[in-house]
């Protein structure tokens, strides 16, 4: 490190532009990756928050939960496995709700639940509802920003029932729709407004199970039930509409950061490496040890990185405070950590390059030479 | 008296089948403890060869070479590094000292090198500096020193780890006449003070007035000429 400092004390304008450049590099990873972040959870939060880790769903419904439908007899097959406090219907309906209040509309997703159950909502603000409750709702709290509050009625477009909010829930969005809950009681009597004339004898169908279940569990289900195809959570979210294809581009974006990172990077440190040949082979001469050479030259691109890695996670959370609220963003620690570790390993894996050349460099080429 | 450089029958040919140069041919060569010694030759005699095979940067076709007594035959190559750390210093064209390195610490990167204490190492470079008038410049970088003052700092530098043996390649090929007399004189003074040995090539004949003996490079052998002859 002797060597690695002192050169950059030397050449500070140097060090000091492919560290900005790194800087901006690393930001931008930073910020998309925060911003692919932030679009997921505004997707699909309501059902990364749900405590369930596995879902139940119609066999030929593609994994997706709007496709699929199931009824009480599949409802009482799985809770026979895994009890009843594991399992909880959920149905669900994207509908365009609107409020007399604020004169305005919104695209919500109503999820009908259990309100005892594994999905209950847990409300933030407000009272909660019962099973027994007629005509309350609970919504996600973005629905705050189109003017709908505790107390307000909402109507739905569809079917022109009403409902009156009583509480609020976080997080809960499907779909990049504030989610709606209501409980299974008006769901029903919703359905019926819109199947005029049919059965109202048993229950109406539902779209899935949420399952607490583990993997025992889930063969069990998966041979005693008929019809139904038991996926992972990940397998769920992956399978909202827009997700995976939404994730993919920014995904992609990302990785081509991090290789444009990485060969910066290593160009930059090549060229260097080249210039300063000669001192390779002087310093080779004089008795340094390769081993020392390599740390150099790595413990500059470490210096280097992880400097300008620092800034940028500054940069990027002084972004986060003044970005409206209306553009998502989000960056766990791991995340984060994920991230900037990857983004050292990449600055490391583009510095082999010059470690490799050094190792070439012949010492012999320190004797008869004029020129520096 | 100790022999600190031994070569024998050292032979190094380049190419191969029927192209084969010989650029050192059975050379021999004995420097003994406090002796300057100076190989002369024009460009093209193989002086570069010499002094790298001397030198423990390459190894000869045959023949045997011993540093303060150490077989450099059958030596790995980071045995070789180490024993270059150690046993020898270089002084090579244009002084070649690290642009970013200041006069002290050109110094002290050598003795850490050789796990010197920092301690001991910050004495001997004040020694060093003091000896050859450098202490003023001692925290300047070689960009704002003058040729002479640079090769002065590579002789320092060359000594600075106590080495058995002192190579120099051409240590005033970029000075005028009386900064590259004052350079060798310095580099006889501390052969003289240090009690070690000091190898030196060059094809300038006026630099010679210092040296202990005189050798010429002749078709592969060193020739001694007599220092009255010159």
């Amino acid at each position: 490190m002797f060597l690695a400092l002192r050169e950059m004390r030397h050449s500070k304008a140097r060090y000091l532009l492919i560290m900005v450049i790194m800087l901006l590099v690393s930001f931008l990873v930073l910020f998309v990756t925060g911003l692919a972040r932030g679009l997921a959870y505004a997707n699909i939060s309501a059902i990364e928050n749900m405590p369930a880790n596995y879902y139940v769903v119609q066999k030929d419904a593609d994994q997706t939960f709007r496709r699929s439908q199931l009824t009480d007899t599949e409802l009482d097959s799985v809770r026979a496995v895994v009890g009843d406090n594991n399992a909880s219907s959920l149905a669900l309906q994207m509908s365009t709700v609107t409020t007399n209040d604020a004169d305005t509309k919104a695209d919500v997703t109503f999820f009908a639940v259990d309100m005892n159950g594994l999905l209950a909502p847990k409300v933030i603000e407000g009272d909660k509802i019962t099973n027994d409750t007629q005509g309350s709702v609970i919504v996600d709290r973005d629905l705050e920003q189109s003017g709908i509050k505790i107390g307000s009625t909402i109507q739905d477009q569809a079917t022109g029932k009403e409902f009156k909010v009583t509480g609020y829930v976080e997080n809960s969005s499907y779909s990049h729709t504030p989610v709606v809950y209501i409980n299974n009681k008006d769901w029903q009597e919703m359905r019926q407004g819109v199947n005029q004339g049919s059965e109202a004898t048993s229950g109406a169908p539902f779209n899935v199970i949420a399952l607490n279940a583990n993997a025992g569990q889930v063969d069990k289900i998966s041979a005693s039930t008929k019809n139904v195809e038991v996926i992972t959570q990940k397998e769920a979210i992956s399978n909202i509409p827009g997700y995976s294809s939404e994730q993919g581009s920014l995904l992609m974006m990302i990785a081509f950061l991090f290789v444009i990172a990485g060969f910066v990077l290593a160009v930059f440190f090549y060229v260097i490496t080249i210039q300063k040949t000669s001192q390779f082979g002087i310093l080779k001469a004089m008795g340094t040890k390769m081993s020392y050479l390599a740390w150099s030259v790595v413990g500059q691109v470490m210096i280097l990185a992880i400097a300008s890695l620092s800034i940028s996670l500054l940069l990027t959370f002084g972004m986060n405070q003044v970005l409206p609220d209306t553009m998502p963003f989000q960056l766990e620690p791991s995340t984060i950590l994920l991230t900037s570790g990857l983004f050292v390993g990449m600055s490391l894996l583009g510095s082999l390059i010059s470690v490799a050349k050094v190792a070439k460099v012949d010492a012999l080429e320190a004797i008869g030479r004029a020129g520096a | 008296m100790s022999a600190k450089l031994l070569m024998k029958q050292v032979t190094k040919t380049y190419g191969d089948g029927d192209t084969t140069v010989s650029v050192l041919n059975n050379l021999n060569l004995i420097v003994n403890e406090g002796e300057f010694v100076a190989v002369l030759g024009p460009s093209g005699t193989g002086k570069s060869t010499f002094l790298s095979a001397a030198g423990a940067l390459l190894t000869p076709t045959s023949g045997e070479i011993f540093i303060d007594g150490e077989s450099l035959t059958d030596k790995s190559k980071s045995e070789l590094t180490e024993l270059r750390l150690e046993k020898i210093g270089f002084m090579f064209q244009s002084a070649q000292l690290l642009p970013y390195l200041k006069v002290e610490e050109q110094l002290l990167f050598v003795a850490k090198q050789g796990k010197m204490s920092s301690k001991e190492a910050k004495e001997r470079a004040a020694d060093l500096m003091k000896r050859l008038d450098i202490w003023k410049r001692r925290n300047h970088y070689p960009e704002q020193l003058s040729g002479g003052e640079k090769q002065r700092v590579a002789i320092a530098r060359a000594w600075m780890n106590k080495p058995a043996i002192l190579f120099a390649d051409e240590p005033t090929a970029s000075l005028d006449f009386k900064r590259g007399r004052e350079v060798v004189q310095m580099i006889a003074d501390e052969v003289k003070n240090e009690g070690k040995a000091a190898v030196m090539v060059t094809h300038d004949e006026r630099m010679l007035e210092w040296c202990d003996r005189v050798l010429h490079l002749e078709d592969g052998h060193l020739v001694e000429h007599e220092l009255s002859k010159i």
